[in-house]
């Protein structure tokens, strides 16, 4: 019996008030968000298994057919079914985003607890690094690395999914690891010198141990929420880098490049091309958006009301 | 205190600058590899490549390139540009008045509309005008600049016939005024052609319609936070108590205290927009930074790549700078 149910044992009206505080009530930006995140998973599988037409062959309608009841959403210049290229795009933009920011937060994370707990030089030296990478412009660095499609780091996972992606995915997430690493430094090294990592100090626990299972449970709240806006971040540069064709192949049926695809179209009246895949992304982001405000609203105590 | 604080961030800019470039270089040179075969014709010999290859300066040891650009640096040389040939110093200036001239307006649409809207939705809290702003400045930064650029050069270009098409800062086969400030909104005047100006305003229009929304959005938000914040606080209390006005206590009080984050918000929004909006940019055919930066990327310009990131990342440094010289205004504790 845990101790906070031995607590409902014993008085019940304590055992209410525990409930209360442990199922704290969905915000409706929570609900908004996470509907949205898992319709958009719900999507990339099932592109896994159906699509309405094939997402990659040009000439399945005429081309620049207007939505009718055959291609709900048109089909774009090469004549290939919008939203069949959508429900593929889901796959790209998000698998991208989610492996990127998950990257970021891990290395992020780490270096930030190290820097923040050990203090001294190490996290001087780390905190200069991280200014200077900080003031140049992250979209650049993006741009510079993914243009060439360089050689290789981990040749195995390379030939599994192609180079174009794992470049976009290291990059993405290489722009991210400075802002983890400040925020998880920050939270841990306010929090080093407090009574309770003393306690767990004096009984004996190793540094890292001290670090990494007593102070960083506590600063997970914060850097869950930032990670969430961060995932929206990530996910506009994405889009840019393929709007730009950077990385990705040039029939690839992510968001940002079919958006470029459809440029043309706007010129000239076929609006679809272009329209429905901004629609898309900011459906991704702005859940994102939500999410992370949800998420520091129930872990923020100065905002919780 | 103050002044010796501003000092030590103004020589920052030094270290900064250097890490920035040595970053650049090596990066540069390392991701894109020899950019000869661009440069050179497909039926060029290998001596003539060679040839061209010395000529671009890369023919010396990366280590020897690197202490020669640096020298050249601490001479505020950065060096010529590949593909326009032309110093990178001139071609950085020429361009970056366009950039400038976009990127103020739109900063200024972004201001004067986003604090605005912000103050309104605080004030009117968990009511309808604060669901539409919140739901308007969630769109505003979820949605991509360069889809915005597209969807209102389809609505008032290409439906409404209402602005000129996105061909640059002026329309094709209009010739400049003679160059003063390089702000053409000024030029034109200065050149007594008010027909020049008004042309030079349509094509602003949209870019600066596009920027001042993507910027209005992150600035209307964190407005609206810290006017929440500050209106939930003990000297707000006391001042209604008191018997102040609405408008007093919104904006003498509340306004002015909620100012800080704002103001930190702004300063790192315009260090990137002067750096070039470089989607904006290409989506607009603006001939600005941004544009010449995609350029050199693409075209592996060396000089010119590592020009433009020295000039980026010394804005955005100065940007914070003129944050903290802001807040000895704003923020009366920093004065003490």
């Amino acid at each position: 019996m845990s101790p906070r149910d031995a607590v409902g044992e014993i008085s019940p009206e304590l055992g209410a008030i525990r409930q209360v505080r442990r199922r704290p009530k969905l915000s409706w930006s929570m609900r908004i968000g996470g509907a949205v995140l898992i319709f958009y998973v719900a999507v990339a599988l099932i592109s896994l298994v159906w699509t309405p037409y094939d997402p990659l062959t040009p000439g399945i309608g005429d081309g620049y057919d207007a939505p009718s009841a055959a291609f709900l959403l048109g089909t774009d210049r090469l004549g290939s079914d919008m939203l069949s290229r959508l429900m593929v795009g889901a796959r790209y933009n998000l698998g991208i985003t989610l492996t990127a920011v998950t990257i970021a937060l891990c290395i992020g994370t780490t270096i930030g607890v190290i820097a923040g707990y050990h203090g001294g030089a190490i996290d001087t030296v780390v905190l200069r690094a991280v200014e200077i990478f900080q003031a140049f412009p992250g979209l650049l660095f993006a741009m510079l690395v993914v243009q060439a499609v360089g050689p290789g780091i981990v040749m195995l996972v390379v030939q599994a999914v192609g180079p174009g992606i794992v470049n976009v995915i290291l990059v993405l997430s290489f722009v991210g690891i400075p802002d983890y690493l400040r925020l998880a430094r920050g939270e841990i090294h306010s929090r080093r010198s407090w009574q309770y990592a003393e306690a767990a100090r004096m009984v004996g626990n190793p540094p890292w141990r001290v670090a990494f299972r007593h102070l960083l449970p506590n600063s997970i709240g914060p850097l869950l929420a930032f990670t969430s806006i961060n995932a929206a971040f990530v996910a506009l540069i994405t889009a840019s880098l393929g709007f730009l064709g950077l990385g990705l192949g040039p029939n690839t049926p992510e968001w940002g490049n079919m958006i470029a695809r459809g440029q043309d179209g706007v010129m000239t009246g076929q609006w679809w091309v272009s329209f429905f895949p901004g629609l898309a992304i900011l459906g991704l982001t702005g859940a994102f958006y939500l999410l992370g405000d949800a998420i520091s609203d129930l872990t923020d105590p100065r905002r919780r009301r | 205190m103050r002044a010796r604080m501003i000092l030590r961030r103004l020589l920052w800019v030094f270290p900064v600058a250097f890490g920035v470039v040595t970053l650049t270089f090596f990066m540069a040179r390392v991701f894109n590899g020899d950019p000869t075969e661009l440069y050179a014709p497909p039926e060029a010999t290998d001596a003539l490549r060679a040839q061209i290859r010395a000529q671009l300066g890369l023919a010396d040891p990366l280590p020897v390139q690197y202490f020669h650009y640096l020298a050249e640096l601490l001479r505020f040389n950065l060096g010529t540009s590949f593909t326009t040939g032309q110093s990178v110093a001139s071609d950085l200036s020429d361009r970056l008045p366009a950039t400038l001239e976009l990127g103020l307006v739109g900063l200024t649409l972004g201001i004067v509309v986003g604090i605005p809207l912000g103050v309104i939705a605080a004030v009117n809290r968990e009511r309808w005008p604060d669901f539409l702003v919140r739901g308007a400045t969630l769109s505003g930064m979820a949605l991509p600049q360069f889809w915005v650029g597209l969807v209102l050069i389809g609505i008032f270009f290409v439906n409404l016939h209402l602005l000129p098409g996105p061909v640059g800062r002026l329309p094709i086969g209009v010739a400049l005024p003679p160059r003063v400030t390089g702000f053409l909104l000024i030029d034109t005047l200065l050149a007594g052609e008010p027909a020049l100006w008004w042309l030079s305003v349509r094509q602003l229009a949209l870019p600066a319609l596009t920027l001042g929304f993507s910027t209005a959005a992150p600035i209307a938000r964190v407005t609206r936070s810290a006017m929440v914040e500050a209106m939930q606080s003990d000297y707000i209390r006391t001042a209604i108590a008191m018997g102040h006005g609405r408008r007093v206590v919104w904006f003498r009080y509340s306004l002015r205290n909620a100012l800080l984050p704002v103001v930190t918000l702004i300063g790192g929004i315009a260090g990137h927009i002067f750096a070039g909006a470089v989607l904006l940019e290409s989506i607009f055919a603006w001939p600005g930074l941004g544009q010449y930066a995609l350029q050199a990327i693409e075209r592996s310009d060396f000089a010119a790549l590592q020009g433009f990131v020295i000039y980026a990342s010394l804005l955005y440094v100065l940007a914070f700078l003129l944050v903290d010289i802001l807040y000895m205004f704003i923020d009366p504790r920093t004065r003490a």
